[in-house]
């Protein structure tokens, strides 16, 4: 017993990692093959391994393709696995910061918030303003961060936060924001038909700036989150207990929510409004390695990653040669997946 | 040696000030037991003194040095708390559970070595969960529940063990199980215990020190025998109690009287006298709702050790007693009679009779020959408990026969008081 708790569990963990990363290699890879531009798949392998090697080997490929993987493709769907992380990722935190496995960036308004905050920074052309930064994901944070605050303060009753609570605060949040992201697309002119594409949640217009942008952001979130892994096993059994347990548990959830909200920010700022991820994968995950989050952060962020690429791949060739955003193939999926949480929780939560 | 000292410790939530000037000690090997009525802060101080709640007024010192200077980390290294515990979220194996003990001694993303399993081990089999290690945890019943959160606050080592009433919501059981687990853990590891209690008698029965508390302020705070006298939790609970020593645990039990003060103050004297015969714990009730009337009582003849004597001796009445397991003796007898002469009414209840007692019934036939009121509650009727080869039951009749009202229960009897 002793023996079997500890090592054969790492090493266990070891190997989920280790598939689920190589599950994510051979996504981004298969998903590069898939889109409206027909190449072969061969074609794809050798232009994406050509670039991987930096090697100088000659293979006849037409440079159109070359540029369709390279500079569409691939970025496309690296963005699409680091979003993916992002929202999987934020969806484990904020369910450990709630004690309650229905929250998700989503759903507690954070999601709206972000877009509340990018749609500002585009319509009002301050998106490129700040030292030639992309300031986007910045106001997108400060747009995801508030609501999750507030959420937070509103739908807490006494140490715990209701499914009920909370669902109706971050629907209430959720409208208002909304609200007021429409009443910035009146004053959008131009940039209308991109706010509102971007809004529906896709990848169409990603390219290897927004890999850029949402890469530091997801780095440190995933580290900074993974570090905290046991702090917030300890919270899941109570934040008295978790003080008691040495746990500085107001610092610890203070980080947290800041980090949830960075990746949350950074995911919309580059993606748009893409729903249910945070809410789906941390819950499918869970089930299958167990609660403790030193596994389920980096198994949850590389399902969320294969999830997106996968959702996205179905998005661009299910309509052909019209292309859906993603964001309506995942609120199609997570919507029933939430009913059926919310039916199944209910008698836990006496809703 | 002190392990745990509050000093004048004020706290207060939402401005309210819950706890005002407490001051206490944990020794190792000692168990305080915290009791008061609900809201007088008992949880508050509990929470005080584990580092939750940063007090207003006042330092807690572990080892001499302020509890809130040290990180939380080396806090909970040396200071545990069984919480009251809360529903578990998300599935974690129990095995799981009680490894979270060991974060404190753990930094950053270190995982568990070698040594933290064996101390997790420890804890579980001193706690005996260690069987239920695969089980999730929300499989588990209350009790084996709070035995692995106990086991968790184990495994973090502690010198000092804070309990929130360990023994809510458990069956009876389960509560001594718990109690006896900790008192030897307490014990064995010298751990310094704190624990608030709802039940006087569980607190009693295990705790070495009481902290009675009222109002956010120390009532009164010493040995179990000091703290636990009906005074003391008059002046807290505002109930009558009878605090006895129990013959079997040697320990101090407390049980409430029925009568409320307020009640028996306001209550008028209504000048008659009733004298009861009985014993063996037949007595007890009638002489509880009888004073509550406002009868003047007396009673005998009754054994010494007897329950109703053990009883009666709390209400300041005339009562002719025997020693432990005599047989009545005619002195007794004869000032049985004298009380059965003062009273207006008699009572006699469904006593057992054996050779020993047959005075008592005698007097009761007696008490019709003065010419007496006699009330006879003839439940279970004297076949049963008639121990004395028939002669009980031959003096029975006599007594039907001049006059005596038989009643077929003690709330007959006590109806017949009140139309009185």
């Amino acid at each position: 017993m002793q023996e079997y708790w500890i090592k054969p569990r790492i090493k266990r963990w070891k190997i989920i990692v280790s598939l689920a990363s190589l599950l994510l290699f051979i996504s981004i890879i298969s998903s590069s093959m898939v889109g409206a531009a027909y190449v072969h798949p061969l074609d794809t392998l050798f232009i994406i391994f050509k670039k991987i090697s930096f090697s100088n080997f000659h293979y006849a490929v037409n440079e159109t393709h070359e540029t369709i993987i390279m500079d569409v493709r691939l970025p496309r769907v690296i963005a699409e696995a680091l979003v993916g992380m992002a929202l999987s990722l934020a969806g484990v935190t904020y369910q450990a910061i709630f004690r309650n496995p229905m929250a998700d960036p989503y759903v507690i308004g954070s999601s709206s918030g972000a877009a509340l905050g990018a749609s500002l920074a585009i319509v009002f052309g301050i998106g490129y303003g700040i030292f030639g930064l992309n300031s986007i994901p910045l106001f997108a944070f400060f747009g995801s961060f508030l609501p999750v605050l507030l959420v937070y303060k509103i739908s807490r009753v006494g140490t715990r936060v209701p499914v009920t609570t909370l669902l109706l605060s971050g629907i209430a949040i959720s409208i208002f924001l909304s609200a007021l992201v429409s009443l910035t697309l009146i004053f959008a002119k131009e940039e209308l038909r991109g706010i509102f594409f971007w809004l529906l949640g896709g990848f169409s217009l990603t390219n290897w700036m927004d890999v850029y942008s949402i890469l530091p952001f997801l780095l440190i979130g995933l580290f900074g989150i993974f570090y905290y892994a046991r702090d917030m096993n300890v919270m899941l059994t109570g934040e008295e207990s978790a003080q008691h347990l040495g746990v500085s548990v107001e610092l610890v959830k203070r980080r947290l929510i800041l980090m949830a909200s960075f990746l949350t920010a950074s995911a919309v700022s580059v993606s748009g409004l893409i729903g249910f991820v945070g809410l789906i994968i941390p819950h499918m995950v869970r089930i299958l390695v167990g609660p403790d989050h030193r596994i389920l952060v980096p198994t949850a962020s590389l399902t969320g990653a294969i999830f997106l690429i996968f959702a996205d791949s179905i998005a661009r060739v299910i309509l052909l040669p019209q292309e859906l955003p993603v964001g309506i193939i995942t609120a199609l999926a997570g919507g029933p997946f939430f009913l059926y949480l919310l039916k199944k929780k209910r008698d836990e939560y006496s809703l | 040696m002190k392990k745990l000292e509050a000093k004048d410790l004020s706290s207060s939530y939402k401005d309210e000030i819950i706890i005002r000037d407490v001051s206490l000690i944990l020794k190792p090997k000692e168990i305080l037991g915290i009791l008061g009525p609900n809201g007088s802060g008992k949880t508050t101080l509990l929470r005080t003194l584990s580092r939750v709640l940063k007090p207003k007024k006042g330092v807690v010192l572990i080892d001499g040095k302020d509890l809130y200077k040290i990180n939380p980390k080396d806090v909970a290294k040396k200071l545990a708390v069984l919480p009251q515990i809360q529903n578990p979220l998300f599935n974690f194996k129990t095995y799981e559970v009680v490894l979270m003990g060991r974060n404190p001694h753990l930094k950053g993303l270190q995982f568990e070595g070698e040594r933290d399993l064996k101390v997790v081990r420890e804890a579980m089999e001193a706690t005996n969960t260690w069987h239920l290690a695969e089980r999730n945890l929300n499989e588990l019943s209350g009790g084996e529940m709070q035995r692995v959160f106990l086991a968790r606050a184990l495994a973090q080592e502690p010198e000092v063990l804070l309990l929130d009433e360990p023994t809510a919501h458990l069956d009876i059981s389960y509560q001594i199980e718990i109690m006896e687990l900790i008192k030897r853990l307490c014990r064995e590891k010298s751990l310094a215990v704190a624990t608030v209690f709802h039940d006087f008698n569980l607190a009693s029965r295990y705790c070495d020190n009481i902290l009675l508390m009222k109002d956010g302020k120390i009532q009164s705070f010493g040995k179990v025998e000091q703290v636990l006298n009906p005074k003391n939790i008059k002046e807290v609970f505002k109930v009558d109690v009878l605090v006895k020593k129990h013959p079997f645990t040697n320990s101090l039990y407390v049980v409430p009287i029925k009568v409320k003060v307020d009640q028996r103050a306001n209550q008028r004297e209504v000048g008659k006298r009733v004298h009861i015969i009985c014993g063996a714990s037949t007595g007890s009730k009638l002489i509880g709702e009888l004073k509550d009337l406002g009868f003047e009582l007396s009673a005998g003849v009754i054994n010494l050790l007897d329950s109703d004597y053990e009883f009666a001796k709390d209400y300041n009445m005339d009562l002719v007693i025997e020693a432990p397991f005599s047989p009545i003796t005619d002195s007794s007898y004869k000032t049985n009679l004298n009380f059965i002469e003062k009273a207006d009414f008699v009572v006699m209840t469904s006593i057992p009779f054996g050779k020993g007692n047959l005075l008592n019934l005698d007097s009761a036939l007696e008490a019709l020959k003065m010419g007496k009121k006699l009330l006879v509650i003839d439940n279970p009727p004297i076949e049963e408990r008639d121990f004395t080869g028939g002669e009980a039951k031959r003096k029975y009749y006599e007594l039907k026969a001049r006059g005596a009202l038989f009643l077929k229960s003690y709330e007959e009897c006590l109806e017949w008081f009140k139309n009185t």
